[in-house]
């Protein structure tokens, strides 16, 4: 347990409204002029700007309230604490597991900090496919550098770890051009445990910044609580139903009675996440005039290559993810095969031990290789060709969202190049064996003999290990009414006091990890929702 | 209605359900209250010593009470699922349970505590390399549980070279 100055709780003590979970239970209904559902990075951006406004804000968080003094670097806490279900969730047909916060902060309170504006292609995509005209590097230059600001996203001046410098020594080998990361943190240890909470608050994520500005300001949290449902008259929201006492687990709920609060907001700005924004408006039968809703939900498909080297790499320590190549996503047109972007991620005992495939002695053999393993991984670039639209969001008979997502032979045809680039770079990087996390795959001690048998391996799902750590999508922006569920500004197409605020407005993938996407957009988007509410102009930094 | 939900959940495939569809109204869930039953510790011991043979202790005792700590942390580790995935691995363990269950969906003829590590290596291996879906979606499951539960605590992190986390 961290013994640092833990800003949430000095927040509590100064007065900060927060209900639910260990706090004080909601009243039956509460009234405010804007509800946010969510606190992650599109919520915590909005909450931020609407209460600098002077607005009455509520935000309503599903999972709980956890700060520096609960993060102590255990796996075994971290997941079940602050991912949905568990950092188990899974798509559909159990072919890829998607890895989502679920407690205030969101996924930016577990994410690994790697900070990207959104690529320059992406826009252009945008622009000519889904009529987002005005969402050009120039035009978004400034909203980004005010959350740059705001979150002391910038250079990160320390040299990589070594499981990050592999992958630029291995990539410059071959003349592959790799470049740093930017992060969002501020005085950061370099522990490597971002993804179980950072425990010395370094790390700007929403727990840490907008959220507690919003409370500073007076807005209330609600946590433990899940938005189930809108209710809906004449085209506008007429209140929100949440309900609480919701744990992560059944076995909770039958010992507490769940109970519901009722809000009725003037607005309502929806930031729960791709999967779970779509789910609500699902759940509440929302207008869908042109079958958009839940559809088009991306996930930058992840497949991963293994390796051992001679020396000691302890990917769990240093700062993950600092060191980046974008050149498969270069070497061909964006609406052509899929391109992947590569990254170094950290490792720890439980994310390890659940992806080292197989079972007796060649498992064993790579688990105590542990402190020698170095794994990279590749971020396939969904939802720019035709035969890449993603994915859907469906909901089971309780009400639960769970996405269909195909991996069809278009992206297993990416998967096989990305395996391919991973495995000659880790070599290069001067590899003793390379690993393809494949279930037919052996490890393979020459790139010659790798490249063979990756040729050579059915690349189907559940064969192929696949991940995601990036959901988007699924209310997605467009020009128009019939491409999209949200509109360019950020409101519902149909629904007339409802913003949309969070990844899931993306109409593709973002082809970088997505948190400064949703910072950026979601800045301009609550400035412009800020001016029609109030009349008045505000800004993140 | 045991039947219904069999047939709506996503692990198990419709021709499963035909095999041990007869058994169906009386096999017994594999968890009860958000816990393994003795029929899904028994599945998960056998399990637990095929997958993770070489890095558990080689002397029996200690092997023992590595697969019993093993077990208790698969329960840990199940509290925290949301329900409609402790539903579905309910239902997988009661299938596997059943004798026909066993044999169809993990080929394995003797019964989980009879069977040998290689007997069971050579079911999971079956089991990973299937072409049905449903087979190779409850290794997976099977895989994954075994392997994030048992290193999730400090005790067996010394087989992994890891250190544990900083004191901050």
């Amino acid at each position: 347990m961290s013994k640092l100055q833990d800003p949430i709780k000095d927040g509590l003590a100064r007065g900060w409204k927060v209900m639910g979970g260990p706090f004080a239970p909601p009243p039956e209904q509460i009234t405010c002029d804007v509800a946010i559902i969510g606190s992650g990075a599109g919520a915590g951006i909005s909450a931020e700007l609407l209460t600098k406004a002077g607005l009455k804000v509520v935000i309503i968080e599903e999972g709980p309230l956890k700060s520096s003094s609960d993060f102590n670097q255990k796996e075994s806490e971290a997941y079940p604490q602050l991912y949905q279900e568990s950092a188990a969730r899974k798509t559909e047909d159990k072919a890829i597991n998607i890895l989502q916060g679920r407690c205030v902060g969101g996924s930016t309170t577990v994410n690994w900090t790697s900070s990207f504006r959104t690529p320059a292609p992406t826009l252009k995509f945008w622009q000519d496919k889904f009529g987002l005209k005005d969402y050009n590097v120039d035009a978004l230059s400034p909203y980004f550098e005010q959350a740059e600001r705001r979150l002391s996203i910038g250079p990160w001046l320390t040299p990589p770890n070594e499981n990050n410098d592999l992958l630029r020594r291995g990539a410059a080998k071959l003349g592959i051009p790799a470049q740093a990361i930017a992060r969002n943190v501020k005085g950061c240890w370099n522990l490597g445990s971002c993804g179980m909470g950072c425990p010395t608050n370094a790390k700007q994520s929403m727990l840490v910044t907008t959220i507690p500005a919003a409370l500073d300001q007076g807005a209330q949290l609600l946590v433990e609580t899940r938005a189930e449902r809108f209710e809906l008259a004449n085209g506008r929201i007429t209140a929100l139903l949440c309900s609480f006492g919701v744990s992560n687990t059944a076995v909770a709920q039958q010992i507490h009675v769940r109970s519901a609060t009722k809000i009725v907001a003037s607005h309502y700005v929806l930031a729960a996440g791709a999967i779970n924004s779509p789910a609500v408006l699902l759940r509440s039968g929302a207008p869908d005039p042109y079958g958009r809703l839940g559809e088009r939900t991306f996930l930058h498909p992840v497949v991963m290559s293994s390796a051992v080297f001679e020396q000691k790499v302890e990917a769990w320590q240093g700062a993950p993810q600092t060191i980046y190549t974008d050149h498969f996503l270069e070497t061909q047109a964006i609406d052509g095969p899929i391109g992947y972007k590569l990254e170094a991620p950290p490792l720890h005992p439980v994310i390890f031990a659940s992806t080292v495939p197989g079972m007796g002695q060649s498992q064993h053999d790579l688990l105590k290789a542990f402190p020698h393993n170095h794994t990279l991984l590749a971020l396939m670039r969904d939802g720019f060709h035709e035969q890449s639209p993603g994915g859907r969001v469906k909901l089971r008979s309780d009400g639960s969202p769970v996405l269909d997502y195909p991996l069809n032979d278009y992206l297993m045809d990416g998967a096989r190049r990305a395996m391919l680039s991973m495995m000659e770079i880790q070599f290069a990087a001067g590899a003793t064996k390379v690993l393809p996390l494949h279930e037919m795959a052996q490890t393979y001690t020459t790139w010659g003999q790798a490249r063979e048998a990756v040729n050579a391996l059915p690349m189907k799902p559940l064969l192929t290990k696949v991940v995601s750590a990036h959901v988007m999508g699924g209310c997605g922006m467009a020009g128009l009414e019939n491409q999209g569920v949200t509109r360019p500004d950020g409101m519902h197409w149909q629904i007339e006091n409802l913003s949309i605020h969070d990844g899931s407005l993306f109409p593709t993938s973002i082809g970088a990890n997505p948190q400064l996407s949703v910072y950026g957009v979601v800045n301009l988007l609550a400035q412009g929702l800020v001016k029609r509410l109030t009349r008045t102009e505000v800004k993140l930094a | 209605m045991q039947r219904r939900t069999l047939i709506k959940l996503g692990v198990v495939s419709a021709a499963l359900v035909a095999v041990v569809g007869g058994t169906a109204a009386f096999i017994k869930p594999g968890l009860e209250r958000g816990s393994l039953t003795p029929a899904g510790r028994e599945i998960f011991r056998a399990i637990g010593s095929a997958i993770l043979n070489k890095s558990l202790p080689d002397q029996p005792a200690a092997r023992q009470a590595a697969v019993t700590e093993l077990i208790s942390r698969i329960d840990t580790l199940i509290s925290a699922l949301p329900e409609h995935a402790r539903a579905e691995l309910s239902q997988l363990l009661s299938i596997l349970a059943t004798g026909a269950g066993r044999r169809a969906l993990a080929g394995l003829s003797a019964t989980w505590p009879d069977a040998s590590v290689p007997e069971l290596q050579a079911a999971l291996q079956g089991m990973r390399l299937s072409s049905f879906a449903v087979r190779q979606q409850a290794y997976a499951a099977l895989h994954e549980i075994t392997a994030s539960a048992y290193f999730s605590e400090p005790g067996t992190w010394g087989l992994l070279g890891y250190p544990g986390p900083l004191v901050i």
